[in-house]
């Protein structure tokens, strides 16, 4: 490789630097070398030229103009997702405490709430009352079998002999 | 973060810093300053302005709910178009991208009379220039996902690979040599358009 070639981005792996001149990002001490070389290498010549004209008409290539509702769209859903759901609201005591910006009393506060409710729920309740529909099956049940009672005591008064007759 | 690092804080960074500690003010200038290029940078992905607006309300609500966790760790351009990347090129991967197309023609051609319309060309001009641009517009579009983000990064944002690396979460290497092809296809495609008006 001659010194031409040493000195040639296409053939020293620096391509790069071709393409940030064409993107003018290059410092002028650099766009002068460049300049330089394009005048002795055709190969970087051409390639340059043609970088250049898709960057030109790229250029050419505007976008659209944006909405004038645009921001009052993007305030109006960052207020709608700033309010805290029921959800939020309760588990927020143990969000802070895991980004660490509450102490523990808080959460040991949150914690016990929570077993003495699950405690006071596996427990059974002293206050219950039947359900109404089996306490109405329960006394139709306890009249049945008073009345059955009465027929059997009358029953038995009916078979027993009369007093005189014994007494006899 | 040290005081050193405290003290080199880019302005933006700075102001993201603020939007921290509640000020809304700092979002808004924030989002006055950078509204434009992302949209801009959605509009170039996907080629349709309405998906590209509804793509940049996501954008700047992602850089909103972040701000609790923010730390000034890149430079506030690198993250911003690290989201907008995500959210373009995820709002591609799932297809939706292939629903937009039917109205993109349409929704092209009145881009295209309302930028032409305001440098009162001829006509024959204009038909030349609407043929460019709908040349540009394809060649653009035909480029894989990630290569176009690249291509738009570093020809419109006049970002660093250092910066579009991190935006796609890529190395240096890798993104010079998406760049390189994506620009080599651009030039198979629109070179010949030298000299031509």
């Amino acid at each position: 490789m001659n010194a031409k070639n040493n000195q040639c981005p296409m053939q020293n792996g620096n391509a790069e630097i071709l393409l940030s001149y064409c993107a003018r990002s290059l410092e002028a001490e650099q766009v002068a070398q460049i300049e330089q070389h394009l005048t002795a290498c055709a190969e970087c010549r051409a390639w340059a030229a043609e970088q250049q004209t898709v960057w030109a008409a790229m250029d050419a290539w505007e976008a659209e103009p944006v909405s004038a509702d645009f921001d009052a769209a993007l305030f109006a859903r960052i207020a709608s997702t700033e309010q805290p759901s029921v959800w939020q609201r309760w588990t927020e005591p143990v969000r802070q405490f895991l980004q660490g910006g509450l102490g523990w009393r808080p959460v040991l506060s949150a914690g016990a709430l929570a077993l003495t409710l699950v405690v006071a729920l596996s427990i059974e309740n002293p206050f219950r009352t039947e359900p109404v529909g089996q306490t109405v099956k329960l006394e139709a049940q306890e009249i049945e079998q008073a009345e059955r009672a009465l027929e059997d005591l009358e029953m038995l008064r009916q078979l027993e002999p009369p007093e005189e007759e014994t007494s006899l | 973060m040290d005081m050193m690092a405290v003290a080199t804080i880019e302005h933006d960074a700075e102001l993201m810093l603020r939007v921290r500690e509640g000020d809304s003010q700092s979002f808004a200038l924030l989002l006055a300053k950078h509204r434009t290029p992302v949209i801009h940078f959605l509009y170039r992905m996907i080629q349709n302005q309405a998906v590209a607006e509804e793509l940049a309300q996501e954008v700047f609500l992602r850089v909103y709910r972040s701000r609790a966790s923010y730390e000034p760790t890149a430079k506030f351009t690198t993250w911003l178009f690290r989201i907008a990347s995500h959210v373009a090129l995820n709002h591609i991967r799932d297809g939706k991208h292939e629903r937009n197309q039917e109205s993109l023609d349409q929704e092209s051609d009145e881009g295209m009379s309302r930028q032409v319309a305001s440098e009162a060309p001829t006509v024959e001009q204009m038909m030349v220039r609407e043929a460019k641009f709908e040349e540009i517009r394809r060649a653009i579009q035909l480029l894989p996902a990630k290569q176009r983000a690249a291509v738009l990064m570093h020809k419109y944002q006049e970002m660093e690979y250092a910066q579009i690396a991190a935006a796609l979460e890529s190395s240096e290497s890798a993104v010079k040599s998406l760049l390189f092809r994506a620009y080599e296809t651009l030039r198979a495609k629109l070179a010949h358009m030298a000299g031509r008006e």
